[in-house]
C-alpha cells in the first residue's frame, strides 16, 4: 500500500454521495471509475463511521487519530491502525481527496 | 478486506434488508417523468400525444422534483426508476437526471431508445445508471412499427440502440408478446439474446389504460393472447418454466381455500416503494390509479403521503361476496394478473373479478400441474 501521509486533511470525494439510510451509512458512486459500480454496496460499519465524520477537510490524519483515541480510550497506536487502514481503502476507491488539493475545501 | 470499518456487499445480499424485513421503508420510487410518448404504441397503457399540451401542463417541473427527491432520500429511498411515457422526451431530462444522481440515488430508466442523442451518451458516460431497459417492439420495421405506429421509429430505436452499445452503455432488452409481434417471437427473441447478457423473457400480460379511454382500450384488448397462447409461450422457454415449477408451492397455494380476511390489499404495494406520477400524484405502486388511493403531493408532503396515507389504503376491505369467495380465496392468485389496481383498470372496480385474468390464471395452473406431474 501507498506511505500515507498523516499531516494531510482528507474531505470525501464530489464524486459519490454519502447516505444514511436507517442509521448504516452508505457510499453511492456518482461518476465512472468509483468503487464498482455494477451490483456492490459499500457500506460503512460503526469503526468506519466515527472516522468518516472525522474527514472534513479541516482535521489531519495525526489529530484524528489523536481525537479519536481519546474519546473511545483506545491507544494511539490502535487507532492509527484503524485510520490508516480505513483511508487507505477510502483512497484507493476515490472515495475521498487530499482537501489541500482541493479548491473546493478552501 | 474492507470488512473492519466496511464492507462491500452485493446489493440483494445487504444485511439492511434483512434487518428491516417487516418495516414499511421506501427503498425505491418509480418517477414517470411524463405521460406523453413519441410513439403510439397499441398496447400502451399511458402514452398521450408527445405535444399534448394538458399533459405537458401538469408536469411535474426538475424543481418540483428535486424537493420530492429530498423527501424520498430521507425516509430512505436508494433506487429511483425513471419511467414515463418516453422520459426522453423532457428537455429537461439531463437535469433530472444528473439532480437525481448527485441525491445519491442508484438510478435506472426505462426508455425505447429513439431519442437517445450524444448528449444522454456523455451524460451515462459520466454519471452511469444503473441499468437502461429497452423495449423491443419488433425485429423488423414492419412489425416494430405496426406496434408504435409511428413511420421511422424502427430506424430510430436501431439507430438509439446502436449508440448505447457502440459506446459501452449497460443496456438490457425486454419485449412483449402480442397480437402484433407474435409472428416474430423467435426473431425478436434472438435479436434481445444477441445484445443482452440477462436472461431474456417475453411479458404476454396487459393491463388495461389508466385514462380509461375506450378506444384504446378496445387496441389493447385486441393485443392480448389467447389463455393458451400465454400458456405456451411461457412453457416453451425452459428456462421459466422450470423456474415457475421450482417455485410452485408458492404459486398454487390451496390454503388460501379456507383464507377469512376481506383486505383488498395482499400484495406489496406501499410497503418498500411508491410511485411518482407525472401529474404530481403519489400512487402506492405504479398501476393503481384508483382516485381514491393516489394522494396529490402538490398538496402535501411525501411523508404524510407514506406514512399517513398508504395505511389507509392497505386498510381498505370488501364486502363484495364474488370478491370475497373468488378472488380472496383464490388458490392460484398468484398465477394471476388481478389484483385490486388491475382490476380497477379492467373493470372501474378494485374487488372486480376479471374473467381474462381468471382464464389466463387457470391455463397457466394447468400447464405447472401436467409438467409437475411429469417432473415426478
Ligand atoms: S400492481 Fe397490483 S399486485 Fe402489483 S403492487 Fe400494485 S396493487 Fe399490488
Ligand atoms: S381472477 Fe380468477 S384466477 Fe385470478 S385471482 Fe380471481 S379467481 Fe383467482
Amino acid at each position: 500500500m501507498q506511505e500515507l501521509d498523516m499531516d494531510a486533511r482528507y474531505i470525501p470525494s464530489g464524486n459519490i454521495v454519502a447516505r444514511e439510510i436507517e442509521g448504516e451509512l452508505i457510499i453511492v458512486p456518482l461518476v465512472s471509475g468509483i468503487g464498482d459500480i455494477d451490483d456492490e454496496l459499500f457500506s460503512v460499519n460503526e469503526t468506519g463511521k466515527v472516522i468518516w465524520d472525522r474527514l472534513d477537510g479541516k482535521t489531519s490524519l495525526t489529530q484524528v487519530v489523536q481525537l479519536l483515541a481519546d474519546q473511545y480510550s483506545v491507544s494511539r497506536q490502535e487507532m492509527e491502525q484503524d485510520v490508516r487502514g480505513f483511508v487507505g481503502e477510502l483512497l484507493k476507491r476515490k472515495m475521498i481527496t487530499d482537501a489541500r488539493a482541493s479548491p473546493a475545501s478552501s | 478486506m474492507t470488512a473492519e470499518y466496511a464492507t462491500v456487499t452485493q446489493l440483494p445480499q445487504y444485511h439492511l434488508w434483512d434487518r428491516t424485513k417487516g418495516k414499511r421503508i421506501p427503498y425505491s420510487f418509480d418517477l414517470e417523468l411524463t405521460a406523453r410518448c413519441n410513439n403510439s404504441c397499441r398496447h400502451c397503457y399511458i402514452n398521450l400525444p408527445r405535444n399534448d399540451r394538458d399533459a405537458i401542463k401538469r408536469e411535474l417541473t426538475a424543481e418540483d422534483i428535486a424537493s420530492i427527491t429530498d423527501q424520498a432520500v430521507s425516509l430512505g429511498s436508494l433506487w429511483c426508476l425513471i419511467t414515463g411515457g418516453e422520459p426522453l422526451l423532457r428537455d429537461d431530462f439531463s437535469e433530472i437526471y444528473t439532480l437525481l444522481k448527485r441525491k445519491g440515488l442508484l438510478v435506472g430508466l426505462f426508455t425505447n431508445a429513439c431519442l437517445i442523442s450524444e448528449e444522454h451518451i456523455s451524460l451515462f458516460k459520466r454519471y452511469p445508471p444503473r441499468d437502461i431497459e429497452v423495449t423491443v417492439y419488433g425485429a423488423t420495421k414492419e412489425t416494430y412499427e405496426k406496434v408504435t405506429r409511428r413511420p421511422g421509429s424502427y430506424a430510430a430505436f436501431r439507430r438509439g440502440l446502436d449508440l448505447l452499445l457502440e459506446r459501452g452503455v449497460k443496456v438490457r432488452l425486454k419485449a412483449m408478446a402480442l397480437r402484433s409481434t407474435v409472428h416474430e417471437l423467435p426473431e425478436i427473441s434472438r435479436f434481445c439474446r444477441t445484445y443482452t447478457k440477462d436472461y431474456f423473457r417475453f411479458d404476454p400480460l396487459l393491463h388495461l389504460r389508466y385514462d380509461g379511454n375506450k378506444k384504446r382500450n378496445a387496441e389493447i384488448m385486441a393485443e392480448r393472447l389467447l389463455p393458451e397462447e400465454v400458456v405456451a409461450i411461457e412453457q416453451a422457454d425452459q428456462e421459466r418454466a422450470d423456474s415457475l415449477l421450482r417455485g410452485c408451492d408458492e404459486l398454487i397455494i390451496p390454503a388460501l381455500k379456507n383464507q377469512e380476511s376481506n383486505r383488498l390489499f395482499t400484495c406489496g404495494a406501499g410497503v418498500k416503494s411508491f410511485t411518482i406520477g407525472h401529474d404530481g400524484y403519489f400512487r402506492l405502486c405504479s398501476s393503481l390509479w384508483h382516485p381514491g388511493c393516489v394522494y396529490d403531493l402538490r398538496k402535501g408532503s411525501l411523508k404524510d403521503a407514506w406514512e399517513h396515507f398508504v395505511p389507509q389504503v392497505l386498510g381498505l376491505r370488501s364486502s363484495d361476496r364474488d370478491f370475497l369467495e373468488k378472488c380472496r380465496k383464490c388458490p392460484i392468485i398468484n398465477l394471476c394478473l388481478w389484483c385490486p389496481a388491475h382490476a380497477y383498470l379492467e373493470a372501474g372496480r378494485m374487488d372486480a373479478w376479471c374473467q381474462y385474468f381468471c382464464e389466463v390464471a387457470h391455463a397457466r395452473a394447468k400447464a405447472l400441474e401436467k409438467r409437475a406431474g411429469l417432473s415426478q
